[in-house]
C-alpha cells in the first residue's frame, strides 16, 4: 500500500483486516513516498512478488527525480512485477487523467477515493482478487462517456478543452499544451466540426464538451 | 530680455503711428458738404467777371470753413489756394496773413516743398518793403529745394520752376546789395533749374541779371552777349517786345558805360524804333529818350540836346515817374555844368536830389551831392561835399552791414535746415530703428513660441512616460498582488485537497470499516454521518478544485486594473455598474500608452458621469471588432444637447487622447437619454 497519508492506509487496514475478510491471509506493506514504494517493489520482486499493490497518485517524489508520482511508480510496478495487481486510488477524478492512466497502466482497479467507501473497497479487493477488473463508478461514468461518442478525442484535445474549461485563453494554451497556437486553434475547429458547432465560441464549445461528459 | 524688447518696441511703435496718423487725411462725416462749399467759394473768387470786393468775399468765406477741417493735405492745399487768390486780387495784407497760415499748417503737417512755397511767397511780400526779411525767406526757401536736391529723393520736376524762382529772387537782392559775385551764382543755378523745368519764362530775366551784373564788373561784352541771349528767350513770348526794348536799352547803357557812345546811340535808336509800344509805355519812351540825350551829351554830339532831356522831363512829370526824374534832372544839371552855366545845374542837381531822396535812390543822390558840391558857393559847396563824404561812407557801411545781415541770415538759415535734415534723419532714424526692433521682436517671438513649443512637447513626452510609468506600477502592483492571492490559493487548494481531504478520506474509510464489523444496531446511523462525512470531502474538494483553477493569466490583469476603477468609482459614488470586456482582445499586445489612454479615458467618463450626468448606472464594454478595440461608456443620465455645451476640459482631453491613438470619439447624447462615449482605437 503506497500512500503518503498514514490515515489513508489505516483506513484501507481497516476495511481489508475487518471481520468478514477471514478467508484471506493479507500482509500488508506500506510505503508514503516514491523511494520507499520503489525499493519495496524492487525487494519483493527478488524474493516474494507482491500479489497487490494499491497505489496513490500524487506521492512525494523520488530523491533521484525520476519517479514523480503514483502513474510512473505503477508503470515500474507493472515492469518488475508483471503478475501483480494493480489497484489506482487517486483524489483526482478529472476526465483527462483518468483516461491517462487508463491508457498508461490499465490498472486492475481504478477507484476513485471521494467515490469510495469501505465496503467497495471490499468489493473491489474480492473482484480483483477473483480476476475482474474494477473500476469506480466515475470511471466506468469515464468509459461509458467515451462511449456514448461515436468519436474518442485524444489526450491532447481533452487537454486543451480541459484547460480552457480552467479558464486559460486559447492564445495562453501553447504554455499548457505542447503545441503552437495555430495547431491549438486548429484542433479547436475539429473539435466543434466533431460536436457538430462550428463557427461557435469558446463558451458554446465548453458547453457541448460539458455535456457531452469530456469536460 | 524679451519682455523689455517688447516694451520698447511697442514704445517706438505707437510712436510711429501716430506721427503716421498726422499724414493721412481723414474724411469725416458732412466732409463731403463742406468740400463742395469750398470749391464754390473759390470758383466765385476766382471769377474774374465779379468785383474784386466780392471776390475778396467769397475767399473769407473759403477760408471761414477750410479752417474747419481737420489738419491735412487738402486743407493745405485749399489754405495755398486762397492765399494766392488774395495775391491775385492785389489784397497784399491778406494774402500775407493766409500764406502765414499756410506756412503754420505745412510746418505742422511736416511737408517741407509747400514750407519752402510759402516762406518763397512771403518773400515776395516783404521784396519791395524789407529786403533783409525777404532775403531771409528766399533763403530759408532755397535751402529747402537745396535740401532736396541732397537728398535725391523726390523728383526735380516736382520744384525746379519754384526753385529757380527763389534763386532768381536771392540773385536780385544780392545784386542790389552789390554782392555781385554771389548774385551771379546764383543766377547760374536759377538758369540751371528753368531749363529742367523746361519753363523758360524767367530765362530773359535770369539773362538780363547775368548782363547786368557783367556790366557792373565791367565785362562789357559778356554783357552785351548776355543781354542779347535774353532777347533770344524772349522770342515767340507775349514779352518778346517788351524784353527786346528793355535789352536794347540795357545795351545800349553797357556801350555807354564802356565809353563805346556811337555804339550805344544805335542800341537806344533801335529801341526807339517799336513806336507801337512806346506809344502805350511812356515811361520806357521817355525813358530811351533821355538815354539817347545823355549818350549824345557824352559824346559831345550836342545837336538837339537839352529839347531831348526836356521832352523827356515833361513826360516823366506828367506820369510822374519820380524815378524817371531824379535821373533826367541829374543829367540835365550835369549837362548845365558842362555848359558853364552853374546856376541852371546848381536848381537841376536840387530838383535831382529832392526826387533821389524821394524814391530813396542812394545812388543818384550822391551824384546830386557832388554836382552840388562842385557848383554851389564855397560855403554852401563845403556842405554839400560834406553831405556827399558822409553819405557815401553811410553807404559803404550799409551796404556792409547789409551784406553781413545776409550771410548771417544765410548761416542761420543753414543751421535751421540742418536742424530740420537732422530732424528728417531722425525721423530716418527712429523707422531704422523701429524696424531693426520690430524685425529683433519677431525674431525673439519667433524662438520664444519654438521654445514654447518646445517645452510643449517634452512635456507631453513627459507626460507620456509618466502615464507609462503609472500603468507600469499600478499593473505590477496588481499582477504582485494577484501572484500573491494566487499562490496562497494554490497552497490551500492543495492543502485542503491532498492534506485535508486524504485525512478525512482515511477516516472515512476507517469509520466504515469498523462500522462493517460491528454489528451493535447502530451501523445505519453512523453510515448516515458516513456519507455526511463524504459529502463533506466532496465540497471541500470542489472548494479545493475552484481554489486551485488557475483563472489568472497576465492579461487578466489590465481588464482587472479597469474593474477595479470601475467598481471603486462607482462605489464611492453610490452606482451601479456593468463591465465587459470582449476575450478575444489581446491586451498583452497591446502597446502601453494606448491602455493608459483607454484608462484615462475611462477614468475622466466616469467623472463626467459623476459630476454632470446624475446617472443610476454606467455600462462600460470593451468590444473587439475588424482589428478595432471599441470602448463605450453608457449611462442612463440626464444626457446634454451636443450643441448647448461648451467643450470642457474632459471632452477635449478625451478627444485629444483618442486623435493621439489615431482613433474615432463620438458623443452621443440625448436630453434625457442618457450620454454614449464611443471611442474606437485601431489596433
Amino acid at each position: 500500500m503506497i500512500d503518503d497519508h498514514p490515515m489513508i492506509i489505516e483506513g484501507y487496514k481497516n476495511t481489508l483486516l475487518g471481520e468478514n475478510q477471514k478467508e484471506y491471509q493479507i500482509k500488508i506493506d506500506i510505503a508514503s513516498n516514491c523511494d520507499d514504494a520503489y525499493d519495496s517493489i524492487l525487494k519483493s520482486s527478488k524474493t516474494t512478488p507482491y500479489d497487490m499493490l494499491f497505489v496513490d497518485i500524487k506521492l512525494p517524489p523520488s530523491s533521484d527525480g525520476t519517479i514523480t508520482s503514483g502513474e510512473d511508480l505503477a508503470k515500474h510496478a507493472k515492469e518488475l512485477l508483471p503478475k501483480a495487481k494493480i489497484i489506482i486510488l487517486t483524489m483526482h477524478r478529472e476526465d483527462h487523467r483518468i483516461h491517462n492512466i487508463l491508457k498508461n497502466i490499465n490498472p486492475s482497479g481504478f477507484l476513485i477515493k471521494s467515490d469510495l467507501t469501505s465496503s467497495e473497497l471490499l468489493l473491489a479487493f474480492n473482484n480483483i482478487v477473483s480476476g475482474t477488473p474494477y473500476y469506480s463508478a466515475t470511471v466506468n461514468n469515464h468509459f461509458r462517456k467515451m462511449m456514448t461518442n461515436n468519436f474518442s478525442l485524444d489526450e491532447k484535445n481533452l487537454k486543451i478543452l480541459y484547460h480552457l474549461s480552467r479558464g486559460v485563453k486559447t492564445k495562453n494554451l501553447p504554455n499548457y499544451v505542447s503545441l503552437s497556437l495555430s495547431a491549438i486553434e486548429k484542433r479547436k475547429n475539429q473539435i466543434k466540426e466533431m460536436f457538430s458547432i462550428a463557427k461557435a465560441d469558446d463558451q458554446k464549445l465548453l458547453e457541448e464538451a460539458r455535456k457531452r461528459g469530456f469536460v | 530680455m524679451f519682455r523689455f524688447h517688447i516694451k520698447y518696441a511697442c514704445f517706438f511703435f505707437v510712436l510711429y503711428l501716430s506721427s503716421c496718423q498726422e499724414d493721412k487725411i481723414e474724411y469725416k462725416g458732412g466732409d463731403e458738404l463742406r468740400f463742395g462749399l469750398i470749391e464754390s467759394s473759390l470758383k466765385e473768387a476766382k471769377d474774374k467777371k465779379r468785383s474784386l470786393k466780392e471776390r475778396k468775399e467769397s475767399l473769407k468765406e473759403a477760408y471761414a470753413i477750410s479752417s474747419t477741417l481737420d489738419d491735412g493735405l487738402y486743407k493745405l492745399n485749399q489754405f495755398r489756394e486762397i492765399s494766392l487768390e488774395y495775391y491775385r486780387v492785389k489784397d497784399l495784407d491778406n494774402f500775407k496773413k493766409h500764406n502765414d497760415k499756410t506756412l503754420d499748417l505745412s510746418i505742422i503737417l511736416k511737408d517741407s516743398l509747400n514750407m519752402a512755397k510759402s516762406y518763397f511767397l512771403n518773400g515776395l511780400y516783404y521784396r519791395n518793403s524789407d529786403l533783409g526779411i525777404a532775403y531771409e525767406n528766399f533763403d530759408k526757401s532755397e535751402k529747402i529745394y537745396a535740401s532736396f536736391d541732397k537728398a535725391n529723393n523726390l523728383d526735380p520736376l516736382l520744384y525746379a520752376y519754384d526753385h529757380g524762382k527763389v534763386l532768381t529772387d536771392l540773385a536780385k537782392i544780392l545784386r542790389k546789395v552789390k554782392d555781385y559775385s554771389q548774385s551771379e551764382g546764383l543766377t547760374i543755378e536759377a538758369i540751371k533749374k528753368f531749363k529742367l523745368s523746361k519753363n523758360p519764362k524767367y530765362l530773359p530775366l535770369c539773362y538780363t541779371n547775368l548782363g547786368i551784373l557783367a556790366k557792373y564788373t565791367e565785362r562789357y561784352e559778356a554783357s552785351v552777349d548776355y543781354h542779347l541771349q535774353s532777347i533770344e528767350y524772349a522770342k515767340n513770348t507775349n514779352k518778346e517786345v517788351f524784353q527786346t526794348i528793355a535789352s536794347y536799352n540795357n545795351i545800349g547803357t553797357v556801350y555807354k558805360s564802356d565809353k563805346k557812345y556811337k555804339k550805344a546811340e544805335e542800341y537806344y535808336n533801335r529801341a526807339l524804333s517799336y513806336n507801337d509800344f512806346l506809344n502805350k509805355n511812356p515811361k520806357t519812351f521817355a525813358l530811351l529818350l533821355d538815354n539817347l540825350a545823355y549818350v549824345k551829351f557824352l559824346s559831345n554830339d550836342n545837336e538837339n540836346i537839352p529839347e531831348a532831356f526836356f521832352e523827356s522831363l515833361s513826360i516823366r512829370d506828367s506820369i510822374s515817374d519820380i524815378q524817371g526824374i531824379s535821373t533826367n534832372t541829374l543829367h540835365l544839371a550835369e549837362y548845365y555844368k558842362s555848359n558853364e552855366n552853374d546856376s541852371l545845374a546848381k536848381s537841376f542837381a536840387e530838383r535831382a536830389k529832392n526826387a533821389a531822396l524821394e524814391v530813396n535812390n542812394n545812388e543818384e543822390l550822391l551824384q546830386s551831392y557832388e554836382l552840388l558840391s562842385e557848383v554851389s558857393d564855397n560855403e554852401n559847396g563845403l556842405v554839400y561835399a560834406r553831405k556827399y563824404i558822409r553819405l557815401s561812407d553811410s553807404l559803404v557801411k550799409e551796404e556792409r552791414a547789409f551784406r553781413d545781415k545776409l550771410a548771417r541770415i544765410r548761416f542761420e538759415t543753414e543751421e535751421k535746415v540742418q536742424e530740420i535734415a537732422a530732424i528728417s534723419r531722425e525721423k530716418e532714424l527712429l523707422i531704422f530703428a523701429i524696424l531693426g526692433l520690430s524685425v529683433l521682436f519677431l525674431l525673439g517671438y519667433v524662438i520664444f513660441r519654438q521654445q514654447q513649443s518646445n517645452k510643449e512637447l517634452l512635456f507631453e513626452q513627459n507626460q507620456q512616460q509618466s502615464n507609462q510609468e503609472i500603468y507600469r506600477l499600478l499593473l505590477s502592483q496588481q499582477l504582485k498582488l494577484e501572484e500573491g492571492r494566487k499562490l496562497e490559493q494554490h497552497r490551500m487548494s492543495e492543502e485542503l485537497h491532498d492534506g485535508v481531504l486524504g485525512r478525512l478520506f482515511g477516516v472515512r474509510l476507517s469509520l466504515d470499516g469498523i462500522n462493517q464489523r460491528a454489528n451493535d444496531g447502530f451501523t445505519e446511523s453512523r453510515n448516515k454521518y458516513i456519507d455526511e462525512l463524504k459529502s463533506i470531502e466532496k465540497e471541500i474538494r470542489l472548494i479545493s478544485h475552484d481554489l486551485g483553477t488557475d483563472t489568472l493569466s497576465p492579461d487578466i490583469a489590465y481588464v482587472d486594473v479597469v474593474e477595479s476603477l470601475v467598481s471603486d468609482l462607482c462605489t464611492v459614488h453610490k452606482m451601479e455598474f456593468a463591465f465587459a470586456n470582449d476575450e478575444n482582445i489581446d491586451w498583452e499586445t497591446i502597446d502601453d500608452q494606448k491602455k493608459v489612454n483607454l484608462f484615462r479615458i475611462i477614468q475622466e467618463s466616469l467623472q463626467n458621469i459623476f459630476k454632470h450626468a446624475r446617472a443610476k448606472s454606467v455600462k462600460i464594454n470593451f468590444d473587439y471588432v475588424d482589428d478595432k478595440i471599441n470602448l463605450t461608456i453608457l449611462d442612463d443620465g440626464i444626457g446634454f444637447k451636443s450643441s448647448k455645451v461648451k467643450r470642457g476640459i474632459g471632452l477635449k482631453n478625451i478627444t485629444s487622447r483618442v486623435t493621439q491613438m489615431n482613433g474615432v470619439v463620438d458623443f452621443i447624447s440625448n436630453q434625457d437619454s442618457g450620454t454614449k462615449v464611443s471611442v474606437g482605437i485601431p489596433i
